[in-house]
């Protein structure tokens, strides 16, 4: 007897340290649904953009000469070819990919948004390389990405896209949302086609994203997002995002202000 | 149109913004990302700025003389969780600065880390998450 009280004790501590997931009430009290609040940055992302937790370090004497460093940043020039993982792009849009690969190889930023203080757009937005800040509520909830001050909402009210907003790509897109138990799963049309869908792989008007988001028992946050374009995909391409949740002081997001840039070069 | 290219560079080298004005419309792509080379100077200024942070430097020629260099920084967010502040690094300061250079051939560098007089190391990205 006292050996299964232990044991359910142990288990009881095991799912609690497991299942962390904070949720907010609803106004009928009724039911509950997780909280996805807070500032995140993405596990092992690549160029190391972010840090979760503790005190920003103090630059630090190494205890011995470092090796020097392999690189400065991920190799973004399309110049070893596409990466098995990537989307499969029609021949048209296959194309208009090794246009941009040539160019990027020749140390031209043409094909690059960022450089040029626009909005990274859905869906690689959600790399949220520099960290992403969420802000929720019953009807609404918001992703801000700290590069380039970005910004999406998505509407979780029951309204549906209008004609006029379907005629109206952006970069973020429009988004609506709806919880299937503590999953969030978000519609996302009406985007743009100057962006790229992850690197510099192009996109048609046409592009949907859909998303599956919720907290894992690890306390990770996940987004499966699948990728649909008839014109441009050959195929569906389906990613998985994984966030961790910062403390102080690296909840604390800092102002982009791209533009900084801009006007300095007048 | 060379000459026409020559008095612009003149004119904003002349208000002090040559750098900073060239970086603007740089990305990743402008840059040999996979050599990193070395470069040990003198500060001259550190411009705490989006999207990108400079580090101006003057370079040792290895002649008794300096170069001017620009190194690129990441974004000041970035830089602060990896350890960086907006005076970090001052005029005058000595430094060893680890760069990627310029695929153009320019004087223009993007940073891999730079390392101070006293051996302290700021990195260009934070701990790994």
């Amino acid at each position: 007897m006292t050996k299964r009280i232990a044991l359910l004790t142990v288990a009881a501590i095991a799912s609690a340290v497991a299942a962390p997931i904070s949720r907010a009430q609803t106004p009928s009290g009724a039911q509950t649904l997780p909280d996805l609040s807070g500032v995140y940055y993405p596990v092992n992302a690549a160029g190391g953009g972010a840090r979760a937790g503790g005190a920003p370090p103090a630059p630090q004497v190494p205890p011995k000469p470092l090796p020097a460093p392999a690189r400065t940043a991920p190799l973004s020039d399309g110049s070893r070819g596409r990466s098995p993982d990537a989307p499969v792009l029609t021949p048209e849009y296959m194309k208009k990919w090794e246009a941009m690969r040539d160019s990027r190889i020749a140390g031209s930023s043409d094909s690059d948004n960022t450089a040029k203080c626009l909005p990274p757009g859905m869906p690689a937005m959600m790399n949220m390389a520099y960290g992403m800040e969420i802000m929720q509520t019953k009807d609404k909830i918001t992703f801000f990405s700290e590069l380039n001050d970005a910004l999406r909402r998505v509407y979780l009210d029951g309204r549906k896209p209008t004609p006029a907003t379907l005629d109206d790509p952006t970069y973020a897109g429009y988004s609506i949302g709806h919880w299937e138990g503590d999953t969030l799963v978000i519609e996302t049309v009406a985007l743009r086609d100057n962006t790229y869908i992850e690197g510099f792989t192009p996109h048609s008007e046409k592009m949907t994203v859909r998303e599956r988001i919720r907290l894992l028992p690890s306390g990770l946050l996940e987004d499966r997002i699948t990728v649909t374009d008839p014109i441009a995909l050959v195929k569906p391409w389906e990613t998985v995002k994984t966030y961790r949740k910062a403390t102080y002081p690296n909840d604390q997001l800092r102002e982009f202000a791209c533009a900084e840039g801009l006007e300095h070069a007048r | 149109m060379k000459a026409c290219t020559f008095v612009v560079l003149t004119m904003l080298a002349a208000a002090g913004s040559f750098h900073a004005s060239l970086l603007a419309h740089h990305s990743n792509v402008g840059f040999a990302v996979e050599t990193v080379n070395t470069a040990t100077g003198v500060v001259k200024e550190w411009k705490w700025m989006n999207p990108h942070t400079w580090l101006i430097v003057d370079v040792d020629d290895g002649k008794g003389g300096s170069v001017e260099w620009a190194m690129e920084g990441r974004a000041p967010g970035v830089l602060l969780r990896a350890g960086w502040t907006r005076t970090v690094l001052k005029p005058g300061d000595k430094v060893t600065v680890h760069y990627s250079p310029s695929k153009d051939g320019s004087k223009v560098g993007m940073i891999a880390r730079v390392t101070m007089a006293d051996g302290r190391v700021l990195p260009n990205a934070p701990p790994a998450n």
